[in-house]
């Protein structure tokens, strides 16, 4: 321990280890129907950020209903016993508020901004949503075009999203993480409101959702809110856990999206770790390393020397199961893929056989931690790790370990992980281009180009 | 992606509709700070916060796309991305090392009227912040090679964004037909042709002419002492010539009179993208709360008459809305949705229909302090950061703003009256005759349909230029 501080203190200076400030103000409590809430005072704006986790994402769908969570996201807003669709909306905006709310594999996620005035109203609105919901058969079949717009949007409309699609469904064989969370078109336009009614009940009781609040309110009264509003609601059985494993992949997947494409794409998805996985730094690091900024390796041999590509990103999964490291490259109009897929692979596989430099690693430790600080500068920005934490990384209080955790990750162990990981048969690639013209060949004998 | 999705493990695929713009105002009122005039004319601007251990900075060069060559958009843009890429003694690879093995961020980029520099560093880091921040602004290698590898790269950026989310491409085709040859239709990244026309001695002439002392905003807000960080800067930037040119003068563009079609042929495309537009107001235009007021109601949050049509009513689209675009003359007033192919004739005549009714007075008392309510209460979160506060005190130096513009929102927006309200609405907000409208979309299915809107001019996707030709 004691040594680690040290080394940490000559890579990185004090202020890693400085204390995340207000981090000991964080109360907790549990309801006696089993709802999480988690509170975080910060009085820099008079604001407050709600988070409220429902634990459940496209992970919990099978053929036929699937696209579901993603659903509840926006029928969520459409109406309870005790108002018409249009209110919750109308009343929070009156109110000074805003909402949104995002779906995962993992987590349905509903988000409130708001200024402090309007916290009891926020309460109100949120356990009346969780507890009334309604089914208005006409809503239904409106906000069901409105996703399916949305899913043209970011899917059908947009390449990378089509072939995004197309290679997490190809990574998994057995575990639900293959289904696409905005949904299958068919089953976007066939589940039933029975389906909806199910789903509902199964996975939106209070013992399934966890409050996260970040801001201008005191802890006691926020809880005791909480208390009042939510308490009521009854406790339901647990909804059935998820236990497909995905089997251990035993030789590279590939997938091919023909498009009318002016920029090819090339994606890898390696499958990887579960957010509990002690080595979610060394993965962040490692991943770092390879695309973060214009010093990394995948973005200065493939972007900047070879010029294989015009960009070079990853991120990765790491929800209740193991998830996919993802990297995307784009490339140039008359990029070669099969070029770019080899360059890439090689320099996957040096960084396996060599590591990385002590100083690569020092580098993606100081960005890691910047961002570490970046993303705890908003009162939003709390919320998310908070909850982040919470529910999918083995609790909030690991959220302040991060620096620690950081400081404790050599270069050995990024290596292993590398090796562990990123094998060409752990892994799926997707490429996306123009199919050949019919007449190609014809074309190259004229001398077109 | 990378840098907003790491700590946030959990992947966002899937969200309602984007946050509504943030509006100005609220009961926040200004920390101080101050403002340091250099005599080679740089403005410096200062505000220390303690929060978190991190200085912010946005540096700010007036010119921007304004004053591009005519034949060569792109031009600034293009400057902006190469200051980074080497600069002082160091080259573009221990440049990038530099500054991430501190855990810094820089950022460089290009607007109509203006390029900017941001990012943010350790507080421990000033020092080193403050030479990147020089070496970037005074001495950038602008070295032939980066160039040109930038270029190319850029051209291939614009055909990357063609095969991606359609709908950030409309307001680019707006404003190209909307403003036409004045300096607001340009696209500020250029375009495929344009771009392919830039040489490197144009960027190099460009960086003499446009950018120097008398052009500059820096404004910096974090965890530092103010009197050293101004003593850094000050001896950092004191010797910095000025440029070589004095800054144009933009005219206001006239107001579209009659109703004109731009149709973006992307002939894969399952859905239409489309964005309608006139010239609107200028950043200083005393009206501002008012006129947020007026938008929020129209197309500025989920609840908006627009996105209660296109997407709660008839479940049309995934979502719509309307938003200013400030600058120092009049910018653009737009609204923008999207709809499948098949739809798209009934979505554009809702579109234009909900704007007739916001013309008819429809706006009630209720609403109105419903808006107040929301833009007042929103205020605060785009108020909170150093990073939030270094853009704010560029922004108001910028357009010779002073704090009253932040401070006295609140109250101007409190005031705000029906009558207020219905009269910049006759003022301003064009009615549904009076715009450009551009449609990206499956041209074959939709070409007949929008004839009844006016003239139509047809152009591709895929062509190599935003501006269509006359």
């Amino acid at each position: 321990m004691i040594r680690s501080l040290l080394v940490g203190l000559a890579l990185v200076a004090p202020v890693a280890f400085a204390q995340v400030p207000g981090g000991n103000e964080v109360r907790t409590a549990t309801l006696a129907n089993g709802m999480q809430i988690i509170v975080w005072p910060d009085h820099d704006i008079p604001n407050v950020a709600l988070y409220n986790w429902v634990h459940v994402g496209s992970r919990n769908e099978a053929p036929g209903i699937t696209g579901l969570a993603h659903f509840f996201e926006h029928m969520m807003f459409n109406g309870t016993s005790t108002r018409a669709p249009g209110e919750f909306d109308q009343i929070l905006e009156a109110n000074g508020a805003r909402n949104n709310a995002f779906t995962s594999d993992d987590v349905t996620v509903y988000q409130d901004w708001f200024p402090r005035s309007a916290l009891e109203t926020v309460f109100e609105l949120e356990a009346d949503r969780l507890q009334n919901l309604s089914f208005d058969p006409k809503v239904v079949e409106s906000e069901r075009n409105v996703v399916h717009s949305e899913r043209r949007l970011r899917v059908d409309d947009s390449h990378q999203g089509r072939l995004q699609e197309q290679v997490q469904a190809t990574a998994f064989v057995a575990h639900p993480y293959a289904i696409p969370t905005i949904g299958w078109p068919s089953d976007i336009l066939s589940w039933t409101i029975d389906d909806l009614k199910k789903f509902f009940s199964t996975y939106y009781a209070p013992n399934n959702c966890t409050l996260v609040l970040v801001g201008d309110v005191e802890p006691d009264k926020a809880i005791a809110l909480a208390r009042k509003y939510f308490e009521p609601i009854p406790k339901q059985e647990p909804p059935r856990p998820v236990k497909t494993e995905e089997p251990e992949q035993l030789g590279e997947r590939r997938v091919a999206v023909n498009a009318d494409a002016q920029t090819p794409l090339v994606q890898f998805a390696y499958h990887g770790i579960s957010g509990k996985d002690p080595r979610r730094p060394a993965l962040d690091l490692l991943t770092r390393v390879l695309t973060d900024g214009d010093a990394s390796r995948l973005h200065r041999a493939l972007v900047e020397e070879q010029k294989l590509a015009i960009s070079a990103d990853s991120y990765f999964t790491a929800g209740f199961d193991p998830g996919l490291v993802w990297f995307f490259l784009s490339l140039p109009a008359d990029g070669d893929a099969k070029q770019a897929e080899a360059e890439f692979t090689r320099q996957v596989e040096r960084l396996i056989e060599q590591g990385v430099t002590k100083d690569e690693l020092a580098r993606a430790r100081s960005q890691a931690l910047a961002d570490f600080w970046r993303g705890l500068a908003t009162i939003d920005g709390k919320a998310q790790a908070l909850g982040t934490f919470e529910v999918l990384q083995g609790g909030h209080k690991k959220l302040f370990d991060e620096p620690r955790a950081y400081e404790a990750v050599t270069q050995q162990d990024i290596q292993k992980l590398a090796a562990e990981l990123l094998r060409s048969t752990n892994r799926t690639v997707g490429v996306l281009k123009s199919p050949p013209p019919p007449n190609e060949a014809q074309t190259q004998s004229g001398g077109a180009k | 992606m990378n840098r907003l999705r790491r700590f946030v493990v959990i992947a966002a695929t899937v969200c309602s509709l984007a946050a509504p713009a943030a509006f100005a105002a609220s009961a926040v009122k200004t920390p101080d700070f101050e403002r340091v005039k250099l005599a080679n004319g740089a403005t410096l601007l200062l505000m220390e916060r303690h929060d978190v251990p991190l200085i912010s900075f946005t540096a700010v060069i007036r010119g921007g796309a304004l004053t591009d060559p005519t034949d060569r958009l792109g031009t600034a843009s293009l400057l902006a991305s190469l200051l980074e890429k080497g600069a002082g003694n160091r080259d573009a690879n221990t440049f990038a090392e530099t500054v991430a093995s501190v855990g810094g961020s820089i950022e460089t980029g290009a607007s109509t009227e203006s390029i900017s520099v941001g990012g943010s560093f350790l507080a421990r880091d000033q020092k080193l912040m403050v030479e990147l921040l020089a070496d970037v602004l005074q001495r950038p290698r602008l070295e032939q090679e980066q160039f040109e590898t930038l270029r190319d790269r850029s051209i291939e950026f614009i055909r990357a964004e063609k095969d991606s989310d359609r709908s950030a491409l409309t307001p680019i085709y707006g404003a190209a037909s909307l403003f036409g040859a004045h300096p607001y239709g340009r696209s500020v990244g250029g375009s495929e042709a344009s771009l392919a026309a830039i040489k490197h001695a144009d960027v190099r002439q460009y960086y003499d002419d446009h950018v120097g002392a008398d052009r500059v905003i820096i404004a910096v807000a974090g965890d530092f002492k103010t009197a050293q960080l101004k003593t850094l800067l000050s001896s950092a930037f004191a010797n910095w010539r000025k440029a070589g040119k004095s800054l144009p003068v933009v005219g206001k563009q006239a107001e579209v009179t009659a109703r004109r079609v731009l149709l973006v042929d992307a002939p894969d495309a399952v859905q239409s993208y489309f964005w309608c537009g006139n010239v609107g107001v200028a950043r200083s235009d005393p009206r501002r709360a008012s006129l947020d007021i007026v938008n929020t109601l129209f197309g500025g949050r989920f609840t908006s008459m627009l996105n209660t049509e296109l997407r709660i009513r008839s479940g049309l689209s995934y979502g719509a809305n309307s938003s200013f675009d400030r600058m120092t003359q009049g910018g653009s007033w737009e609204l923008g949705s999207f709809t499948r192919t098949e739809k798209t004739i009934e979505a554009i005549d809702l579109a234009l229909a909900t704007l007739d009714k916001l013309h008819s007075g429809s706006i009630d008392a209720a609403q109105l302090e419903s808006a107040k309510s929301y833009v007042l209460g929103q205020y605060p979160l785009a108020l909170e950061t150093g990073s939030q506060w270094a853009y704010q005190l560029a922004t108001l130096e910028f357009y010779g703003l002073d704090r009253s513009y932040i401070d006295d929102y609140g109250n101007k927006l409190a005031a705000v009256s029906l009558e207020d309200a219905k009269r910049v609405i006759d003022e301003v907000i064009p009615t549904s005759q009076q715009l450009v409208l551009v449609v990206i979309g499956k041209a074959e299915a939709i070409r007949d349909g929008l004839r009844k809107y006016g003239p139509l001019t047809e152009v591709k996707l895929s062509d190599p230029e935003f501006q269509a030709k006359p």
